[in-house]
């Protein structure tokens, strides 16, 4: 990078500096000023048909397309200036002929940037007596519908299948005012990262199967996390309504997963809303499992694992922080742990370096492999007769009955007690991922940061302070305050963390320490 | 210590209350026979309500006897008291429908936002007063009620006629 030229242009009056061959448009996005834009994505290569961010240039004969033109040394830039405008105007004008105006039944609404910009820029009230082009809905195959009518023809879609996903499945059909997005013949929007052309298209031309009608853009609550469902680790954005999860959505970082994310992840949501979650701690009364204080519970559990040899079961979807403290209670003794992970197809997205769907469907496999858990197809091997059996939110196919028999106590700390598990000794009910705040460690070492979306039900309390209490009875410094804290102290003792924080992995995160040779 | 008390002596015509009846009666028998009535025989007889009155809500329908409402979710969002539930539906045509659509008319403060707000004038609030009801449940209208209320609706502030003459 610091090869590059820079060059210092003028933009709405501010000076900036940026390197040579950047488009005024992202200049201007680093000057701090928004070029309306449709067919311009930072993910997508340049096509310059939309119009919409012409730009004045002092000194240049007629407005310049911003994403289509490079800067100049000295080039003097009006965003706003009345030509600027009036042509801007114009286009919004013209995208505005076909255009049903059915914000009101639109999915689109609120984060919908021809509203945006026709609020903004545009006329008050449209001229057009003629009546409008109807086409009718068509089905594009896959998670996506094309609402013909409302689509702006900025060919986003169509890069992206054809430049990203390289594999071109749409064009644009027809000439003039007839065009429109079709498919080629016999085939369907079934890549599966096709998902992304819904989060690409500015308008609401292409919407969600699965989010129609759902939830309007403002009633929407955002938290920033990390997908949980394979190890890429893709940032995402999980929107909920009412406490209910209806959407992920990828949020950009240059360094995982750019502006994408699959559509497996993008759907693979609704384990995140279940309600058959456990909701008390439960502890053995003779026969019978019953309700009971978190102390209580918490009592019961160490009371079991006391003087036992440990053999731990863990999910790979655990945060670090969770794993962390599972390996302390672990160290204690000469326990052990492992965990079983749920594999699927690989599936890249070609456009993108080192972007894919992995086979291992779990988030932080990495981070529990670094924090010492074995990987195993048959975690309960480890499980010695007479062992206490600590279960952490695995999967319970890996478990039979033998193996209960086996363990002198089992210890359940999980989001849901299944029946197989109804002799367990103590159950502490523990928040889900996006019920929780904490940390994965995606596939490439690096250690991200996921935010609490939606309320944990009932008395359940998140992973590490459950984790954290169990540590503390044992009679070891547990007893954490924060997530950030049960991080603080894994950054303090494990070299390969050391030097993280939450303050300095942020939203975006950061890699782990190099492995010092062979781990 | 007793208190003392001073005892006023009045003149008789001041302290007497056959005066003060009398004049009390005069009252009386002078509305008696007055011809301008001021009580209005209610609920036989009923004052006339502004144009703009803001009553408890009326859903209008279109020509089949459906609701009007797209569910858009603009009048929950605009609604200051939070007293409109929307849950949005899709019907066998694809189109987008209210499936659950309820006012709670006792959160209600009858602003009219929901009317003024609504694109497709189908929520409107209605120029009547009469709202008992039996049980407090009562109140949350849902869409079948709001459908068939029949009551005419405000005509709301019209920008070119400020003063609703």
């Amino acid at each position: 990078m610091s090869e590059a030229k820079m060059i210092t242009l003028t933009i709405e009056g501010r000076q900036v500096r940026v390197a040579e061959g950047t488009s005024i448009l992202e200049a201007a996005k680093a000057a701090g000023v928004l070029v309306p834009h449709y067919c311009y994505h930072p993910g997508l290569p340049v096509a310059g048909v939309c119009r919409m961010c012409l730009v004045e240039v002092e000194k240049a004969p007629k407005l310049a397309p911003a994403c289509a033109t490079a800067v100049a040394e000295g080039q003097i830039v009006h965003v706003h200036s009345g030509k600027a405008l009036e042509a801007r105007k114009g286009v919004l004008e013209f995208l505005l002929i076909n255009h049903p105006l059915d914000c009101p039944i639109c999915d689109q609404a609120g984060e919908c940037e021809l509203q945006d910009y026709t609020f903004a820029e545009g006329r008050s009230e449209g001229r057009l007596i003629e009546p409008k082009r109807f086409n009718p809905v068509e089905d594009f195959g896959g998670d996506v519908l094309y609402v013909t009518n409302r689509c702006i023809l900025c060919t986003r879609c169509v890069r992206f299948m054809d430049d990203v996903a390289q594999e071109p499945v749409l064009n644009v059909s027809e000439r003039g005012d007839r065009a429109v997005i079709g498919k080629f013949e016999g085939q369907d929007l079934t890549h599966p990262w096709s998902g992304n052309v819904v989060d690409l298209c500015p308008v609401g031309a292409l919407l969600s199967k699965d989010f129609l009608n759902k939830a309007r853009a403002w009633e929407l609550d955002r938290a920033a996390s990390v997908c949980p469902n394979c190890t890429q680790g893709c940032n995402i954005m999980v929107e909920t309504r009412d406490n209910m999860v209806v959407r992920l959505r990828p949020r950009s970082n240059e360094d995982v997963n750019k502006y994408f994310m699959c559509d497996y992840g993008r759907l693979n949501y609704r384990w995140m809303n279940r309600t058959d979650r456990l909701e008390a701690p439960l502890v053995r009364h003779g026969d019978r499992l019953a309700a009971a204080e978190w102390e209580v519970a918490i009592d019961a559990a160490a009371r079991a694992l006391e003087g036992k040899r440990i053999h731990a079961v863990v999910s790979p979807s655990l945060s670090n922080e969770a794993l962390y403290l599972v390996a302390r209670i672990l160290g204690r003794g000469d326990g052990t742990g492992a965990f079983r992970v749920e594999r699927g197809p690989e599936a890249p997205l070609p456009g993108v370096e080192d972007l894919a769907l992995r086979a291992d469907r779990a988030a932080n496999v990495q981070g529990a492999e670094m924090l010492g858990f074995r990987r195993s197809d048959a975690p309960l091997a480890g499980l010695r007769g007479g062992d206490a059996l600590l279960f952490v939110d695995a999967d319970p196919s890996v478990l039979d009955v033998g193996d209960l028999e086996r363990a002198g106590a089992v210890v359940v700390i999980g989001t849901a007690l299944p029946e197989i598990l109804r002799t367990a000794d103590a159950v502490l009910p523990i928040a889900n991922m996006v019920e929780e705040e904490g940390t994965f460690t995606n596939i490439r070492g690096r250690v991200q940061r996921f935010l609490q979306a939606r309320a944990a039900p009932g008395m359940a309390r998140p992973s590490w302070w459950v984790l954290g209490d169990l540590l503390a009875r044992l009679g070891e410094p547990g007893s954490y305050f924060l997530a950030s804290d049960v991080f603080a102290a894994l950054a303090a003792s494990r070299s390969e963390f050391s030097g993280l924080s939450y303050d300095s992995l942020g939203l975006r995160g950061l890699p782990v320490m190099a492995p010092a040779g062979a781990r | 210590m007793a208190i003392g008390v001073k005892v006023v002596t009045r003149p008789t015509e001041q302290v007497s209350y056959v005066r003060a009846t009398l004049k009390g009666m005069a009252l009386t028998f002078k509305h008696l026979i007055n011809p301008h009535k001021v009580t209005t025989q209610y609920p036989e007889e009923k004052e006339p309500i502004s144009r703009r009155w803001r009553g408890t809500h009326r859903m209008l329908t279109d020509e089949t006897g459906k609701a009007k409402c797209v569910a858009c979710g603009l009048c929950p969002q605009i609604c200051p008291a939070n007293c409109i539930k929307l849950v949005p539906g899709e019907d066998e045509e694809g189109n987008r429908y209210p499936l659950v659509y309820e006012i709670d008319e006792f959160r209600c403060i009858f602003c009219g936002y929901c009317q003024e707000v609504c694109p497709e004038e189908a929520i409107h609030v209605g120029r009547h007063y009469e709202n008992a009801e039996y049980s407090r449940a009562g109140f949350v209208y849902d869409l079948e009620r709001l459908t068939a209320q029949t009551h005419p609706v405000c005509e709301m502030w019209d920008p070119a006629d400020p003063k609703g003459e």
